[in-house]
């Protein structure tokens, strides 16, 4: 029987895609297409992936060339899809599914609500922005002051994150200026005694260290273009999150 | 020796619940949370343990990035995950979160001397991290390379 080609290479860029829109590295994503391919038989087929596009090509055995191309927006990382997409296409590696099924489970996975409720990851901010300012040192006291203010950053970036329309950079400067707005204001309240272990544990959440990781494992992989692309992410979230402690900090001082 | 209290491996603990945290943040789910966060306080644990060894900070953390990415590569083996979902979560205690604050607070003041020092160690900081994440995910990308090529001679 002839394979749809059409459709074997709609479906496997669509899971490349969705495998991009989750965070993985440029690698998986490259690898894991091509992979699909040769498990339904293709050995023609040339993917290419940067960070923000996504090519898969072949050649039909009629020697008739099909192409797509998806542009891959702006997206965080959300580790439970990644894993579930990453299963998935493991097994249809082994064992190839019928176009039907493939779309069926890949919808499935998509619809599969995995996310946390809000208040839950609220709890996890003012947990874990608690758990680094006594991590660096802080007192009792600092690290629940880092806590709230960590929870200021969350609020301020899930926000605008909803309302849309900004980039990664200025939510990251704005939850910078959010954090140490609030924990300037316990300072000011005596509520805690180091301002710089509650500013810093704070703004752990904010520290591009996802993507200075897959930075360096995309260079790892032969993909220098997609791993300076991400460095330079990387070093302009740190200077957003200079940028906006530093802007209210500033401020405070000409104040005070 | 005197340097080992039970308060200098207090962070290794704080390291735990903090990563425990920000996993739930970048949406992990069931066992994977304290498996990333135990790699993150094992990192935090060797940069200590390698402190009288070293004196040295940016060489304490490119030990820690080497324990840590193993302990990554390993773990993401056993549980057939990507490795990245662990590397992400255990790599926060390591992140020079806190060079970055002071280097700006440095800049603010106007202590220029300061600023430039501080931020030329966290970039060696981050430059360490990277190199330690680049050796052992190379060196494990080979040996899955070396085994495969010998399982296929054998099938042969």
């Amino acid at each position: 029987m002839e394979l749809d080609y059409d459709r074997l290479v709609d479906l496997v860029t669509d899971l490349g895609y969705r495998l991009l829109q989750t965070g993985a590295e440029i690698y998986r994503a490259e690898e894991s297409v091509q992979r699909l391919l040769q498990a339904y038989g293709v050995t023609t087929g040339e993917v290419f992936a940067i960070p923000n596009c996504l090519i898969v090509s072949l050649t039909t055995p009629g020697g008739q060339p099909i192409t797509r191309v998806r542009r891959v927006g702006p997206h965080g990382t959300d580790i439970a899809r990644l894993e579930a997409y990453n299963a998935f296409c493991r097994s249809v590696c082994s064992q190839p599914l019928p176009f039907d099924r493939f779309q069926a489970r890949m919808d499935e996975i998509a619809n599969s609500h995995l996310a946390f409720p809000t208040p839950v990851i609220l709890l996890a901010h003012l947990v874990g922005g608690g758990a680094y300012s006594l991590f660096y040192g802080g007192t009792l006291s600092d690290g629940l002051c880092g806590g709230i203010s960590c929870v200021a950053a969350g609020l301020c970036f899930m926000f605008m994150s909803k309302v849309g329309g900004s980039n990664q950079f200025i939510r990251t400067l704005v939850s910078g200026a959010a954090l140490t707005l609030c924990a300037l204001v316990l300072f000011q309240l005596g509520l805690c005694g180091n301002l710089d272990k509650v500013i810093i544990g704070a703004l752990m959440v904010l520290v591009p260290g996802i993507i200075f990781t897959n930075a360096i494992r995309n260079v790892m992989a032969g993909d220098l273009t997609s791993g300076i692309n991400k460095f330079v992410e990387a070093l302009l979230i740190g200077v957003s999150i200079a940028l906006g402690t530093g802007f209210v900090l500033g401020l405070s001082g000409l104040l005070m | 020796m005197e340097l080992f209290t039970p308060a200098y491996f207090l962070p290794v603990l704080y390291a735990f619940v903090g990563c425990c945290a920000f996993a739930i943040t970048f949406n992990t789910h069931g066992w994977e949370i304290p498996l990333a966060a135990l790699g993150g306080s094992l990192g935090w644990l060797v940069y200590l343990l390698c402190a009288p060894l070293t004196h040295s900070p940016i060489f304490q953390s490119f030990l820690a990035a080497v324990a840590l990415s193993l302990y990554c590569e390993i773990m993401a083996r056993i549980r057939k995950c990507p490795t990245t979902s662990y590397l992400l979560i255990s790599i926060f205690p390591l992140v020079p979160g806190a060079g970055i604050y002071y280097t700006m607070e440095h800049a603010i003041r106007g202590q220029m001397e300061d600023f430039w020092a501080k931020g030329a160690e966290t970039l060696g900081l981050a430059g360490a991290l990277a190199l330690g994440i680049l050796l052992v995910s190379s060196f494990t990308r080979m040996w899955t390379a070396f085994r495969v090529r010998r399982g296929e001679r054998k099938v042969k």
